[in-house]
């Protein structure tokens, strides 16, 4: 376990090094996750402790924005202030994302289907 | 005896003052959030992230702790976000191999699904007159709470607002989800898969893994290549508009 976790630090560093360096605009992590998949696509395969670490951050990826997201208190009278905006942009936006998403999708595939 | 009545002041003095207190509420809230969830045949209604939320933020709201006490002890697991992005390579290397043909229908509906939720979130929220805090932190609530909250820094708006907007457009798109596909008629497991990766990242991806396997790997990949493209794209684009 240690060992999936110690490499994934490494890309994270290495990530937060180009970000720092060379290409501010994109955030260290993100730049680790290419390089990792990078990595991956050259090796063919999934190493067994970085897979199995992998596996259980994704289980419990909640767990990890719940200090950011306690910060809402700080929010709170704002956010009543403009509950109905909010809780409307949320509500139509998430059911547009998802409906337009799947319905482009749909016809990419009806079309290479119809070729 | 001095002291026979045990300083529980003191203690308290001491344990609110290291990180320990805010490790164990973080962690112990989830953990109960967690079970429920887990009892509730993993119902998306019964959040985890949703009640470990609630219960620790009325938990310090009660004791009158400021939050950015509650930060320095809890920083330890915010600090393993990144960590966990680095790890998100690993669903999306897993789902490379089924994407052959795929990318480029893939790529441009993830572009023109990202574009209709910045869209739609920002346009109604500053039509309502939700102010700059608000109708800035919606751009990136698409996209997975960690890359979402990186770029939330990059465009100058609250990482905490995201982080909320984040989690409650994974919950609400993980139980809408189901009904818009069927409204819609939409069958193949992929497609099905690609939307709710698209529309409610970390969560949808949990619900499509319980009910398809195709369609939680489409979700993972889903996902992470939005919070890429996002990550690289949004801050050009908001830079843009802002200009």
């Amino acid at each position: 376990m240690i060992n999936g976790l110690v490499q994934l630090l490494i890309w994270q560093g290495l990530g937060e090094l180009v970000s720092i360096l060379l290409w501010p605009n994109i955030p260290g992590p993100v730049l680790g996750l290419l390089f990792l998949l990078a990595f991956l696509l050259v090796k063919g395969e999934v190493n067994q402790p970085l897979g199995m670490v992998a596996d259980s951050f994704r289980l419990h990826l909640g767990l990890l924005f719940v200090p950011a997201s306690v910060g809402v208190i700080l929010f709170l009278p704002d956010l009543k202030t403009h509950a109905l905006a909010v809780t409307a942009a949320l509500l139509i936006s998430v059911m547009l994302t998802i409906a337009t998403t799947a319905l482009v999708l749909k016809f990419f595939a009806k079309r290479a289907h119809d070729e | 005896m001095m002291n026979e009545r045990l300083p529980i002041a003191e203690i308290w003095v001491y344990l609110s003052g290291s990180p320990l207190f805010a490790l164990i509420l973080t962690l112990a809230t989830y953990q109960l959030g967690y079970t429920l969830y887990v009892k509730a045949n993993r119902n998306p209604i019964v959040n985890p992230v949703a009640i470990s939320v609630l219960l620790a933020t009325f938990c310090i709201y009660v004791i009158d702790m400021p939050y950015q006490k509650y930060f320095e002890g809890a920083q330890f697991v915010h600090f393993l976000l990144g960590t966990a992005t680095v790890a998100l390579a690993v669903p999306i290397y897993r789902g490379c191999n089924s994407l052959k043909g795929k990318l480029v229908p893939m790529t441009l509906a993830l572009l023109i699904g990202s574009a209709v939720s910045i869209g739609s979130a920002v346009g109604i929220a500053s039509m309502l007159g939700a102010g700059d805090n608000i109708v800035g932190s919606m751009y990136a609530k698409s996209v997975t709470a960690p890359i979402a909250m990186g770029i939330a820094e990059r465009i100058h708006v609250s990482p905490t607002l995201t982080a909320v907007f984040t989690v409650a457009t994974g919950m609400l798109g993980a139980i809408l989800a189901p009904f818009i596909m069927n409204f819609l008629r939409i069958k193949p497991w992929w497609i099905r898969g690609t939307a709710i990766g698209v529309g409610a990242h970390g969560l949808g991806i949990t619900r499509a893994f319980s009910v398809n396997e195709e369609a939680g790997t489409y979700a993972s990949m889903a996902m992470g290549l939005n919070g890429v493209l996002s990550a690289v794209l949004l801050p050009v684009v908001v830079n843009y508009l802002r200009s």
